[in-house]
């Protein structure tokens, strides 16, 4: 396999206008429409517009569902241009695999670990894509981990965010889905769910890369406990 | 083609109630903006927002009810299917009974099928009887019985409580041919929607006017005997009101009506209970203003096998 460079990455990652429609009907036709009615997914959209450029998209990741809910909440004239950020260890591990992320989910694969050689630095990649007008969905835990615990969140949303002030970062909250499809389990079976979309952060330019990542992190957990106080029974009130 | 046309069209009864429902719900509109315009307060917010939602759910009633009964049937399966999915979440089925809580899924349709196709007698059976023996061996099969005499118990119930009750609408399309009845399943199931919708409405209402003492003040603070009784009885004369949609007399109407109004409240009841042992204020958020399907739908499910049985014993035994 020859070594991988940022042009080639970069010419990868234009999505042919064929690709372009076949994701928006996989995204917002039959997604939206299995998220919706067969397993039930709330959405809870932002107050604030949705931005129009390029965007990061960051989200807690408990399931493999997780880049499928977040491909159907992005506007359908930038679907093509939308890029979950995947591992390249996992799902680059067969080519029916690669090939299904790349053609199907619109994922670009970065390699997690330092150890690979061979392989491009993925922030400047993805800082590439950014300046090129692609949108990115990052999952800052770095991997699906326990349910209702938000792992630590790995800084690369901070680089990208401190080199690109300009672009804002949406936060978002997904609850439930790791019911339908949990980890190391390949049955769906529907349990219903909440995603919960944030009004856009954005972070001037002299804003450290720790600072904007602890920012993103505490965004999603005040969502969480938002999201957990809501339907509580009040102490004084009645059901 | 003509065949079609003649499934799809309206008769007068039908008419009737639609534009009774119509005025219903452009009177309150009117009534809340209005209040809302002269005294803004947090009462009056909470009515415009459910009365929206009313509104949404009325279209989709008696889009859903006026459509073919193919359509009818399969968005009754729909409700029963919404009601499973939010509940096993939160009575905690969704972990390791997760295998049978699909076999749960998939009794739905072939329960609605049963309806549709008039198989009274394994319509009957199929859920309390076969099931019943199904789902708790489904569970024993797996090998883990730690937990198991909580799924086992809730699993069955869920399906009685949710699908079988829910699933009797379904089996309005198949009564026999009723003399002088001309309003047909369609108008049968507008009646129904109609009383267990306005009891809701009315029992909250009389609650919030004059209501002083709790029915169940450790499970449901807010519902009141004056509420109850006051909405037990306008809905009895309602449903006299309302009996050309029914092959009903004056006295068997307000019996069934009485009776739907109280198994209404009964289902209230148990979903405030189950509701309160789980710790939450709604069963879901998916109805804006009402909560979750739960909330909106558990006086349906209870009063539907209830009104079916009086239907038929009125309608059909008695009318011999």
């Amino acid at each position: 396999m020859p070594a991988r460079t940022i042009d080639a990455e970069l010419f990868n990652a234009r999505v042919p206008n064929g690709r372009r429609w076949l994701l928006w009907f996989l995204y917002k036709v039959l997604w939206r429409t299995v998220f919706g009615l067969v397993i039930g997914l709330r959405y809870v959209w932002a107050k604030a517009p949705h931005p129009d450029g390029p965007v990061i998209y960051i989200a807690n990741h408990n399931s493999h569902l997780d880049a499928m809910s977040l491909m159907t909440i992005v506007p359908s004239h930038r679907i093509h241009l939308t890029h979950s950020v995947a591992a390249q260890d996992f799902f680059g591990r067969s080519r029916f695999r690669s090939w299904s992320m790349k053609h199907l989910v619109n994922a670009v694969l970065i390699s997690r670990g330092k150890e690979e050689r061979d392989e491009i630095d993925p922030i400047v990649l993805l800082d590439a894509m950014l300046r090129q007008g692609h949108s990115l969905i990052l999952f800052p835990e770095g991997t699906r981990g326990v349910p209702g615990v938000m792992a630590d969140f790995k800084r690369g949303v901070g680089h990208l965010a401190s080199r690109h002030p300009d672009i804002p970062v949406i936060p978002v909250y997904l609850d439930g889905l790791y019911r339908t499809l949990p980890k190391g389990r390949t049955l769906i079976v529907p349990f219903g769910g909440t995603l919960v979309m944030g009004d856009p952060l954005s972070f001037p330019a002299e804003t450290s890369i720790d600072a904007i990542t602890e920012k993103a992190r505490l965004a999603i957990e005040t969502m969480e406990q938002d999201l957990l106080e809501e339907n509580k029974i009040p102490s004084s009130d009645s059901p | 083609m003509n065949k079609l046309i003649e499934a799809w069209s309206v008769n007068a009864e039908v008419q009737w109630v639609i534009l009774i429902i119509l005025c219903i719900l452009v009177c309150s509109s009117l009534a809340w903006n209005v209040w809302n315009f002269l005294k803004p307060g947090k009462l009056v917010k909470e009515l415009l927002v459910r009365t929206r939602s009313w509104w949404i759910m009325c279209a989709c009633f008696v889009a859903t009810t006026l459509a073919h009964p193919v359509v009818t049937v399969i968005g009754l399966a729909f409700l029963s299917y919404a009601l499973l999915r939010e509940m096993y979440p939160l009575l905690k089925l969704d972990q390791r009974e997760r295998n049978v809580a699909l076999l749960c899924y998939a009794v739905i349709p072939v329960q609605y099928a049963l309806a549709y196709l008039g198989m009274t007698t394994l319509f009957l059976a199929f859920i309390p009887v076969f099931m019943f023996v199904a789902i708790p061996f489904m569970l024993v099969v797996r090998g883990e019985t730690k937990g198991i005499v909580r799924s086992i118990s809730l699993m069955p119930y869920s399906l009685v409580a949710w699908v079988y009750g829910m699933s009797h609408l379904a089996m309005l399309f198949n009564l026999p041919e009723l003399p002088g009845f001309t309003a047909g399943p369609q108008g049968l199931l507008l009646y129904f929607i109609f009383l267990v919708g306005i009891n809701d409405v009315l029992q909250f209402a009389w609650g919030k006017i004059i209501g002083q003492r709790a029915v169940l003040p450790n499970v449901s603070p807010n519902k009141t005997w004056e509420g109850l009784v006051g909405g037990v009885l306008s809905v009895t004369l309602i449903a006299v009101a309302l009996r050309f949609l029914t092959p009903l007399e004056a006295w068997e109407a307000a019996f069934t009506g009485f009776c739907v109004a109280v198994a209404g409240f009964m289902g209230d009841a148990i979903a405030s209970g189950i509701k309160r042992d789980l710790g939450i204020k709604n069963s879901g958020n998916a109805i804006p203003g009402h909560g979750g399907y739960l909330d909106r739908l558990d006086g349906f499910s209870t009063a539907a096998a209830p009104f079916f049985h009086l239907i038929y014993f009125f309608g059909v035994t008695a009318a011999g």
